[in-house]
């Protein structure tokens, strides 16, 4: 799949690349840097200026000190609520809507294809002015079922895509073959195209769950309740409160980031294939 | 109605079709409901007055637009949001494209350098903001020190302190944001390139930035098309960086459209006001979108 070459840069280029790619990650990941010293200093050592890179004491501590100083656990619990429920709920949503277009016929299907594209272009930012007023008709304000709902909606259109393309993709000389044999409609899906179509299940379960887990804008306006906030919420009103506890901050942030970190390197290739439309081979 | 006959063949169609409006049913209602719905009660916020919970009051056709139209303010944070686009998206496709050549370069660490370049990307957007604005500190942050200390910028600003240096701040968060996209997009690009038209430039001597004027570039310009504008799209509407950098101060001196649409409805309780503004974004992020959609099902070149 990864092919460098090298004929393009001859060998006497190499140390300037090498160089070059070295300088430029030592810009892009200067931010995790931060993260990772701050967190294992002692909040003295956080301030004192002028700052040190590297502290003089190394401890461990912050990531006792967390659990017990704030409501991070409330906000891991909320935010994996939040993430799993989505990733459940667009599933449901998405799979037969992304098998009624790949696989079947029925007036409208143009109007339903072009529908689901305009709408993953929507931004969250000009509905949620409204959007507010029908969560709290609908008592949906400080609930896990709100965000989970509006999670699922946002991230539904790219499943949708996203999957419709894997189903058409299985011949249905398949299906076919099956229905010879008996088969129902329920078992080509369950038996036939599901089981092919893994991957593409996996990516958009993948993605809609670390949609949730980053989202902020919708928690902002609809969570007012501490026990209910997830960790983009919960961390930035804890800078808002404490600004003083950087060392917790960065503790935290670190935890938050590891389970979105690790399931974005299992997708990541896939994605960019769905995002650019087959330009780019996944 | 009644004078089509219904075959057998006729007959399993309409099977089908009932079939597929039932399972599209559900992603139908909620897509209605909780997106064309709030987009079409916003429509209406931005012809009525409104009062401070939202409510729609009195019609008032289009005084709101000359309301919002006729505020400077409204230039200015439009102004700032096309600027902020603009720049944002450069800088991105040229550090994307950099990047991506560089990683197109067979050495040691190639591809560990690979997985740490899209760190940015993977990482939580809202938690790395909250990162970068303690690594903008002006007094225990690390940034300033080390611009200090390596005599890069001896004196460097109070970044989230001033208009200027905030919004400058802020935009780089968000092209750190999106390197690693364009970057991935432009090296998948790149590697599928055939080998032989590098090799055959080889034999009659052309130069690197030669061989990337007419080969490379003209290979990608579907990839870099396609991701410009997806990247546009998401710069524009990107609220985490102002808002949780500087919450659009001083005294809403960094606002982007986003963010001003965001306080006019939450924080000062303008409603109408907020609604124009998010018509108007809405037309140019669809049109935006629209030409994206032309380039996704456009098949090749």
């Amino acid at each position: 799949m990864m092919k460098p070459r090298t004929s393009k840069w001859r060998n006497r280029g190499k140390p300037f690349v090498i160089i070059l790619t070295v300088l430029l990650l030592l810009i892009m990941l200067f931010p995790f840097f931060v993260m990772i010293t701050t967190m294992l200093r002692t909040s003295k050592e956080v301030y004192i200026s002028p700052p040190r890179w590297i502290p003089h004491t190394i401890t461990f501590n912050n990531f006792f000190l967390v659990w017990s100083q704030y409501l991070l656990a409330g906000y891991f619990k909320s935010s994996a609520i939040i993430a799993i429920g989505s990733s459940a709920l667009n599933m449901l949503l998405s799979i037969p809507a992304a098998y009624a277009i790949a696989r079947l016929r029925f007036k409208g299907q143009q109007v339903a294809l072009y529908l689901f594209l305009v709408v993953q272009m929507f931004s969250p930012v000009v509905v949620v002015i409204s959007l507010f007023k029908t969560f709290s008709a609908l008592n949906l304000l400080d609930s896990y079922i709100g965000l989970i709902i509006i999670n699922a909606v946002f991230s539904m259109a790219f499943s949708i895509w996203l999957l419709s393309g894997y189903f058409k993709s299985i011949p249905v000389q398949i299906e076919e073959a099956a229905f010879i044999d008996g088969a129902t409609r329920w078992q080509t899906v369950t038996r036939i195209i599901l089981p092919i179509s893994s991957p593409g299940l996996v990516t958009t379960t993948i993605y809609t769950f670390i949609a949730a887990w980053n989202e902020f804008l919708f928690a902002l306006s609809f969570i007012q309740k501490q026990e209910r906030m997830p960790l983009t919420l919960g961390l930035y009103r804890f800078v808002g409160r404490w600004s003083s506890q950087w060392e917790l901050l960065t503790t935290s942030a670190f935890l938050a980031i590891i389970p979105v970190l690790v399931l974005f390197y299992i997708i990541q290739q896939r994605l960019i294939g769905g995002l650019t439309g087959g330009a780019v081979k996944g | 109605m009644s004078e089509r006959v219904l075959t057998p063949h006729n007959k399993l169609r309409v099977r089908e079709a009932r079939l597929a409006y039932a399972l599209l049913l559900p992603a139908v209602v909620c897509v209605t409901g909780f997106m064309i719905y709030p987009l079409v009660y916003v429509f209406l916020m931005s012809v009525f007055k409104t009062n401070r919970l939202g409510w729609l009051v009195k019609f008032v056709g289009l005084t709101n637009f000359g309301t919002v139209l006729s505020d400077i303010e409204f230039w200015r944070v439009t102004g700032r949001s096309l600027l902020w686009t603009t720049l944002a998206v450069f800088m991105k496709t040229f550090l994307g494209m950099v990047i991506a050549m560089l990683l197109n370069v067979q050495f040691r660490g190639q591809k560990m350098a690979r997985m740490l370049f899209i760190a940015p990307w993977a990482s939580s957007v809202p938690i790395s903001v909250l990162l970068w604005s303690w690594v903008y500190n002006p007094q225990f942050g690390l940034l300033n020190h080390t611009l200090k200390i390596t005599g890069i910028w001896p004196n460097p600003p109070v970044w989230l302190g001033y208009p200027i240096s905030g919004f400058f701040a802020a935009i780089w968060v968000d092209i750190w944001i999106g390197v690693p996209f364009m970057a991935l997009v432009f090296l998948s690009g790149m590697q599928s390139i055939p080998e032989e038209l590098y090799e055959s430039a080889d034999m009659d001597g052309v130069n690197n930035f030669q061989k990337f004027k007419f080969i490379t570039l003209p290979s990608i310009l579907r990839i870099v098309q396609i991701s410009t504008l997806l990247s546009a799209l998401w710069t524009f509407n990107d609220f985490n960086a102002i808002y949780i950098l500087t919450g659009g101060g001083p005294v809403n001196s960094t606002d982007i459209l986003i963010t001003s649409i965001y306080k006019n409805a939450f924080v000062y309780a303008r409603f109408d006001q907020a609604a124009v503004m998010a018509i108007i974004t809405f037309i140019i992020l669809t049109s935006l979108s629209v030409v994206y959609a032309r380039y996704y099902f456009k098949e090749d070149v």
